[in-house]
């Protein structure tokens, strides 16, 4: 029988070859796909991935993608979903075809990074002192002193070593040219790093040899150079080295587990509000020997919670008296209390203007155009486009508060259009772009889904960016929206270095 | 160390020996039965006084029990109830406790909630409490061979020794609760019985058997004996107490034996009390007599331990100002 199907000749054998990952892969019809050439064949820099990833049957694909599942789940690499008295643990869906970015572009992408946020810290440190940028008719003054993050209680302090945005998590996207454009800068508490640290670890134990066959730039490094980074600006007066520690909302945060990671890595203590408290402006923490005192805090609380003496009052998570510590220059508070104003969405359409007015240089990467209901003209236009266009309320995230334009129906619209007549300048709105996509796992087989990129720059003395960043990638076919609180998943994110 | 990290660890370590502790007492029991004719009413009713529960309404029959004991999450003596309040500690000191002992801790907790579990418990009761036993066990295998030996383990092995000295004095006491059916039965095969579960729930059948008995026709004195005194014996609420003075010590960073704090202080007049005893001392104070003392002084010291080292009463550190008027004063 053997015999007689190998001396049909050559047809019969190839269909018995199992099925391989990329076989029918058809990219998206309009836009850029991160992987392959429009023709179907890998880009330069993705000719090593695809060669050794195309190779796997889908079967084998399976069980590695199985394997990962379990490292999530085994790891409890979770986040909480509090639907029950004890909490459900949910993973958040993992991708394991790896999302590429050039290395031949990644140099003037970090330039890029650096320069928007070194005029974010310029900006912040205007803001609250001698405001040139308003005076100077750039950024309109109602915007920026009228943003919710804009904090009265900074003005006239700065912080230690003049830093404000310590972490900042920047969202790039990539239109249907390929280029990269900024869509919002996280400055007050991004989160999403410890899954891009998991997601490398994991991809290493699943594709050993992929790893060895591309030359992916490390990120490793990450926990080490934001504890550096954080010692270096400690104030006048720290320990030897400084003693910092994560602040955390607590063990009931849906990004608890990220703060565990990070402090883990970092080698500093997690603490949560009632572990420290303050007397004559110094934080302690209280410790089994006695206070002990505290130098830097990285807090994962918001400006709102942290400290009820000067904000929310009623806030249980924070620690008294702490931001007087801060303002005594007792302690370095990382990010700075107020950087909120620099992320707010009405205030990012400015930001290629910073970039010009600090720095009299051109903005590397570019914004999304985009309208801004606060302006007559804007607005008008917005209400008159609103079937095409993306619209934002300025202070929210996690993708809340959205329409999607094109996609909407019309009570949605007849919706947002009251709400920013009433309130114009809380909203902005943007073209739609096609998000670049990149080769996902589906139900259908590996097809395209549309992805953004978080790349995390680290600032203390000096600024430091991690290699690629976080993926988000949309699970659901032609969704745009990649927030995990809208049912995203991630990849992991490979620099790989050109010609590998 | 932090001392609300502090008193995770502690507590982490007590739920996890006390689930050990659970399973090792139902498995004894279920396999006792089928060697011994014991009344049906004393069957399983020790089961709930060893765990202090004693105002217990269900069926007292094997499988109520057992499943109360095993499963019920409102009953916050149960398997389950421990096992999950030990892996919510850990959740929460994860970055304190070693990756490998939180992916492990993290494997049973998922364990616990799969089907498989279920399906062992009804098909092969008594792997799964030696599965129970064993969570425990490796956990503190882990511990200490990929924890730092530092403050945060000596809390661990505070919390393990202290639930396990407890948890020695109250199985040992279960004896005062069976009531034979008549005084004739004292050194019979039932009576017997009992003494050889009181042993395995603890572990202690075999390095018992293996020391010379002094009065073999009165075993329950010797078992006693053994159980409260036997400083070789891991399980015995001589050796527990020592290893937590010990574990204090270490923690206060005072040499062993000198007493500094309340919780040195109260662990120490324990140690002391029961050193200045021996087996007959015991036997006409009375057996539930001592072992009452035993378990309410491990009240006592936990609750010193809590207010020295968890929710310790702060002494402010005086601020440099101060310092400065205090000094200029000095001089002036």
């Amino acid at each position: 029988m053997t015999t007689a199907t190998r001396s049909e000749g050559q047809e019969t054998r190839v269909a018995k070859v199992a099925p391989r990952l990329f076989d029918g892969y058809s990219p998206h019809p309009t836009a850029f796909d991160e992987l392959f050439e429009p023709d179907g064949s890998p880009h330069d820099h993705c000719r090593t991935l695809v060669e050794k990833l195309g190779r796997l049957a889908i079967s084998e694909f399976h069980t590695r993608r199985a394997g990962a599942d379990l490292a999530f789940v085994n790891q409890g690499i979770t986040f909480t979903v509090y639907s029950d008295r004890r909490g459900t643990e949910k993973i958040f869906p993992f991708d394991i075809v790896p999302r590429v970015v050039p290395g031949g572009e990644w140099p003037r992408m970090e330039t890029g990074l650096v320069q928007r946020l070194k005029a974010l810290n310029l900006f912040l440190n205007d803001i609250y002192h001698d405001q040139r940028i308003i005076k100077e008719g750039i950024v309109p003054a109602d915007l920026a002193l009228g943003s919710k993050g804009f904090r009265k209680e900074m003005v006239g302090f700065t912080p230690p070593g003049g830093v404000y945005i310590h972490i900042c998590g920047t969202d790039l996207i990539r239109d249907q040219h390929g280029e990269f454009l900024v869509l919002e800068d996280n400055g007050r508490t991004p989160s999403g790093v410890s899954y891009v640290l998991e997601n490398r670890a994991i991809m290493k134990k699943v594709f050993p040899h992929l790893f060895q066959d591309c030359k992916v730039k490390r990120v490793e490094d990450y926990p080490h150079r934001l504890r550096d980074a954080l010692r270096s600006v400690a104030p006048a007066g720290a320990a030897s080295p400084p003693t910092v520690v994560l602040l955390s909302p607590g063990p009931y945060n849906s990004a608890y587990f990220e703060h565990s990671f990070l402090a883990r890595h970092m080698g500093v203590e997690l603490v949560i509000g009632q572990d420290l408290f303050v007397h004559d402006d110094v934080v302690y923490l209280k410790t089994t020997r006695g206070p002990q005192k505290v130098d830097v805090i990285y807090r994962r609380l918001d400006d709102d919670f942290l400290d009820p003496k000067a904000f929310r009052e009623d806030s249980l998570l924070g620690v008294p008296g702490v931001f007087g510590a801060y303002r005594a220059g007792n302690v370095t508070l990382a990010n700075a209390v107020g950087t909120g104003v620099a992320d707010d969405k009405a205030v990012y359409p400015y930001v290629e203007d910073m970039i010009r007015f600090y720095l009299s240089e051109e903005p590397i990467l570019r914004n999304v155009p985009t309208y801004i209901c606060a302006k007559p003209d804007d607005m008008k236009y917005t209400l008159d486009h609103l079937g095409e266009l993306v619209v934002k309320a300025v202070n929210e995230s996690g993708g809340y508060g959205m329409l999607m334009g094109p996609s909407s129906t019309q009570t949605q619209r007849n919706e947002f259009r009251a709400k920013i007549l009433e309130n114009p300048r809380n909203y902005i709105a943007q073209p739609v772009v096609t998000l670049s996509t990149s080769p996902t796992w589906t139900d259908e087989g590996v097809a395209p889904r549309h992805v953004d990129l978080r790349p995390y720059i680290v600032t203390g003395r000096t600024t430091w960016v991690l290699p690629g960043g976080l993926t988000r990638t949309a699970l659901v076919k032609g969704s745009l929206v990649v927030n995990s609180s809208q049912g995203g998943g991630s990849k992991d994110t490979w620099v790989i270095e050109n010609g590998s | 160390m932090i001392s609300r990290v502090a008193e995770h660890c502690f507590w982490m370590a007590r739920y996890l020996e006390r689930a050990e502790n659970t399973a090792r007492v139902l498995e004894v029991n279920q396999t006792l039965l089928l060697d011994f004719h014991v009344p049906v009413e004393q069957q399983w009713k020790p089961v709930l006084i060893i765990s202090g529960i004693h105002d217990y309404e269900g069926d007292t029959g094997g499988e109520s029990v057992q499943g109360y004991m095993t499963w019920d999450e409102e009953n916050p003596f149960s398997i389950v109830s421990s096992l999950a309040w030990a892996r919510e500690n850990a959740r929460i000191i994860r970055e304190v406790i070693s990756a490998e002992m939180w992916e492990r801790m993290n494997y049973y907790h998922l364990w616990l909630n799969s089907p498989a579990v279920r399906e062992l418990y009804h098909n092969n009761r008594g792997e799964f409490y030696a599965q129970i036993r064993r969570i425990n066990q490796l956990l503190t295998g882990i511990c200490d061979s990929t924890m730092a030996h530092g403050e945060a383990w000596e809390f661990l092995r505070l919390g393990r020794h202290l639930e396990r000295a407890c948890q020695t004095a109250r199985t040992l006491d279960v004896k005062y609760h069976i009531l034979l059916p008549k005084l004739d039965d004292v050194g019979t095969a039932v009576d017997n019985a009992h003494w050889i579960a009181i042993l395995m729930s603890c572990s202690g059948y075999e390095p018992f058997h293996k020391k010379p008995m002094a009065d073999p026709s009165d075993p329950g004195s010797a078992v006693a004996e053994f159980l409260i005194f036997d400083d070789d014996f891991p399980r015995s609420i001589h050796h527990c107490l020592t290893e937590c003075r010990r574990c204090l010590a270490d923690i206060a960073g005072t040499p062993n034996g000198e007493a500094h704090t309340p919780a040195d202080r109260k662990i120490s007049e324990l140690v002391h009390w029961l050193d200045a005893r021996d087996i007959k001392d015991v036997i006409s104070f009375g057996l539930h007599q001592t072992l009452t003392h035993v378990v309410d002084s491990t009240h006592t010291i936990g609750e010193a331990i809590q207010s020295t080292y968890f929710a310790p009463e702060i002494r402010l550190p005086e601020s440099p100002a101060k310092k400065l008027t205090q000094t200029q004063s000095q001089t002036q």
